[in-house]
């Protein structure tokens, strides 16, 4: 007896009929509702690590654009945008070591410089990068690297198109004053602002040597940017660099450099925690509006469900099939808020001006989070269809 | 009609007796809630995570403005004199000290006082990282910092190459421990002592000097300065001064009273930074997601209801009577849910106080727009999810 009952219970137990699908698409406004609500969830989450992702790319703007194998800057730096530089007599060493093809240096200065604003006429601190013109572009911004053959007429500069827009460099201005001298804009690159430049210019380093009085040659340099003779091991050519120097420089890779400023910027920014708590606040209220949504639909649907365990259905039959349900609400307000989250990135991001994109990332670690809290609210509402008692519901 | 036979209907055309089904009302959504702790408490879980949303992303909208201001809160000053070029704090500008000679001979004036602000590269003489650091040069004996461990120490600011720190000072800059010798900008000075007060948004760290100090540091002189803190006489007519200061003083440089410079420096960090735009959308979005929290669990309690809403319909009840119990029903699940939430909201802010030092705090007008907010969306959800009560007919319900 028992051993012919066996095999029709296998038999129906993998699910023919898409009993969770087939709820999902039952009732077409709880359905939109269901989504709706989750949706939001989903969108608050997205949101809070887009910003928190944003805030970080921000600060590596700059960083991310360097063009190069090695990097020499100031061994006391303890992060690239701050004004740290040493003495230019050490580039001489550098070409002598072998290997290197190109040492060229690039010159900056975060608080010194002074840009008067169309807008308002007034001066406003900007970021200021000094490269020389003839030499292989150190940043491999569009913008930047092909237009710095224009900056070898002096006192003229490349401006951030995307610098935030009191500074008004977005506009028409084709001359303005920097430290009271009058400059020439003779083309845009678009960069963005970070937590502490809301603007940048880049200029020759004969027009920043003029701003210091002095020759470039004697200029101090904030990094040496290296470019190898193809073929060369990076880290070998790193070690014979490190050897040569003294010890008061640092040689480093670009992604080590990246790394300088990200470290900074995780360790001492009050901006990342604020965002993952928002992200957690999200995960608590889309785990909120789940349980209601899968405790509402179950309860909706208990009759049905004791039926199904009174013609001898298993509870784990049932919970599976909730948990699937739950998981394809899940989706279901996923996939709205996703692309909608593409729009809020795009609105805000242009708006703010901070580098949000959607990435896998960002996308892998949402849609973890958001089945993470359907199942999770599953789990907690499905002990009720354990409970159904088959002879009580009718 | 059945509107006769029970309660509402009819009792509306009794002047005088309005309040009455209100009550009859209020009776019901109150039942209704009692009836099943389980679910109310659930829902009341729900409302409440919602509003302390809304409170914390209001806290983040607001904390950064008021941590633009932890200093300038904690100087003593009615009126601030800076450079027409003054943007916020950290980046002043500056104006000839002969401004300030002028002012302090405006008719009451009682105090007129520099303060200096220069960035420095803060280096152990043993080597390692030079960290940026933010000073400011005054004169102990102005008083301009009305901070108990700053005025207790002030003979100590006196001694030459003697600095304090804050003691938020973020821990790369090592011990802040008296005695620790360390190089600003290549002058070795001595710690002398720490003060609690927060570092604002002024650096990672701060370094308060007298002004002989500052100058020895920075290579400065007492002209320019960056901010003149003025002091205006007892019983002298604070507008009166302000207005003959602004008509006396060239136009090199503008005055702030406390009101107007709040406004600059919150308008500052608002627009001019994206912090306005980042956190005003978290909180519209948390606005939203509140909203759909009180919709979903009340949409889910009337849902749950629906046969009874569906006989209290078939025995003559009113769409609009039962509006109201719905309607009412949301306010108290609202309302309750609310005091927690804000007890909540000020716990989480005092931690935020505790660990930042900014001067975060819940004015009774947040609480109030809060409060209004939480009302005027559970009034919405309320209306709806009476779409579902509307078309609930008796006759399909059973």
């Amino acid at each position: 007896m028992l051993a012919a009952l066996a095999p029709s219970r296998l038999q129906f137990a993998p699910s023919r009929v898409p009993l969770a699908w087939r709820n999902l698409v039952a009732d077409k406004r709880r359905l939109l509702r269901a989504s709706a609500g989750i949706a939001f969830a989903v969108l608050l989450m997205l949101v809070q690590l887009g910003f928190e992702r944003g805030f970080f790319a921000a600060s590596l703007n700059a960083v991310v654009m360097l063009d190069g194998d090695l990097f020499v800057i100031n061994a006391s730096k303890y992060r690239f945008g701050t004004r740290n530089p040493f003495a230019p007599r050490e580039l001489e060493t550098m070409r002598t070591v072998s290997g290197v093809a190109t040492v060229t240096p690039l010159y900056a200065a975060w608080m010194d410089f002074f840009w008067t604003s169309p807008v308002d006429d007034r001066p406003h601190l900007v970021r200021v990068f000094a490269i020389d013109p003839e030499a292989v572009p150190v940043f491999s911004l569009p913008g930047i690297a092909d237009q710095q053959a224009l900056l070898k007429t002096d006192d003229t500069v490349l401006v951030d198109s995307r610098a935030r827009s009191f500074l008004g460099m977005d506009g028409s201005v084709t001359e303005t004053k920097l430290n009271g001298t009058t400059v020439k804009i003779v083309g845009r690159f678009p960069l963005g602002p970070d937590f502490m430049s809301d603007g940048t210019l880049v200029m020759s380093a004969r027009t920043f040597a003029k701003f210091y009085r002095t020759t470039p040659a004697a200029l101090p340099v904030e990094t040496a940017v290296i470019r190898l003779k193809s073929g060369e091991d990076v880290a070998a050519a790193q070690r014979r660099l490190a050897g040569a120097l003294p010890a008061s420089l640092r040689v480093m890779t670009k992604s080590e450099i990246v790394e300088l400023e990200r470290d900074f910027q995780a360790k001492l920014s009050s901006a990342a925690p604020i965002f993952w708590l928002g992200t957690l606040v999200g995960f608590i209220v889309g785990t909120l509006i789940s349980y209601q949504i899968i405790y509402t639909e179950l309860m909706d649907r208990l009759p049905q469900y004791a039926t199904l365990k009174g013609i001898g259905y298993g509870n784990g039959y049932l919970i599976a099939s909730v948990l699937r349900q739950a998981l394809l609400t899940g989706i279901a307000g996923y996939v709205p808020a996703w692309l909608l989250c593409l729009a809020v990135y795009k609105i805000v991001g242009n708006i703010a001006l901070l580098p949000l994109a959607m990435t896998l990332q960002l996308t892998l670690v949402s849609l973890g989070l958001t089945l993470g809290m359907c199942l999770f609210a599953a789990l907690i509402a499905v002990r009720r269809v354990i409970a159904a008692d088959p002879a009580e519901v009718f | 009609m059945a509107s006769h036979i029970i309660g509402f209907g009819d009792t509306v055309l009794d002047s005088g007796a309005m309040r009455r089904p209100l009550r009859v009302a209020a009776r019901l959504a109150w039942r209704i809630l009692v009836h099943e702790k389980g679910r109310s408490a659930l829902a009341l879980v729900g409302v409440f995570i919602a509003i302390l949303l809304v409170f914390i992303q209001l806290g983040f909208f607001i904390a950064v403005p008021q941590g633009g201001m932890l200093v300038y809160d904690n100087m003593r000053f009615d009126l601030l004199l800076v450079s027409t070029n003054y943007q916020f704090q950290a980046q002043p500008w500056q104006f000839p000290h002969a401004r300030l000679t002028d002012a302090a001979k405006v008719v009451g004036v009682a105090q007129a006082t520099p303060i200096y602000f220069a960035g420095a590269a803060w280096q152990d003489p043993s080597g390692g990282t030079r960290l940026d650091v933010f000073l400011i040069g005054f004169d102990p004996a102005a008083r301009p910092f009305a901070v108990d461990d700053i005025e207790r120490q002030s003979d100590i600011l006196g001694k030459t190459d003697t600095i304090l720190v804050d003691d938020m000072t973020r821990p790369i800059f090592g011990p802040l421990t008296v005695g620790r010798r360390v190089d600003l900008d290549d002058r070795r000075v001595t710690i002398g002592g720490t003060y609690h007060l927060g570092t604002g948004f002024l650096g990672l760290g701060v370094v308060l000097m007298d002004e002989a100090n500052f100058f020895r540091v920075t290579h400065r002189r007492q002209d320019p300065v960056n901010l003149g803190l003025i002091t205006v006489a007892p019983g002298a007519d604070k507008d009166k001064v302000a207005a003959e200061l602004r008509q006396k003083l060239g136009d090199d440089v503008q005055l702030f009273d406390r009101a107007e410079l709040t406004a600059h420096e919150s308008a500052y960090w608002t627009s001019r930074t994206s912090v306005g735009l980042i956190f005003g959308s978290g909180l519209v979005v948390s606005l939203i997601v509140g909203l759909m929290v009180l919709y979903q669990t009340l949409a889910t309690q009337i849902a749950r209801h629906l046969p009874e809403f569906a006989t209290l319909k078939a025995i003559g009840y009113r769409d609009a009577s039962l509006a109201m119990v719905v309607t009412i029903e949301s306010l108290i699940l609202a309302i309750a849910a609310f005091i927690p939430a804000a007890v909540a909201a000020m716990a989480v802010y005092a931690l935020i106080r505790s660990e930042t030092l900014l001067p975060l705090a819940l004015s009774p007008t947040n609480v109030g727009l809060v409060l209004a907010a939480v009302v005027i969306i559970s009034v919405g959800s309320a209306c709806l999810s009476l779409s579902a009560l509307r078309r609930a007919d008796p006759a399909e319900i059973f």
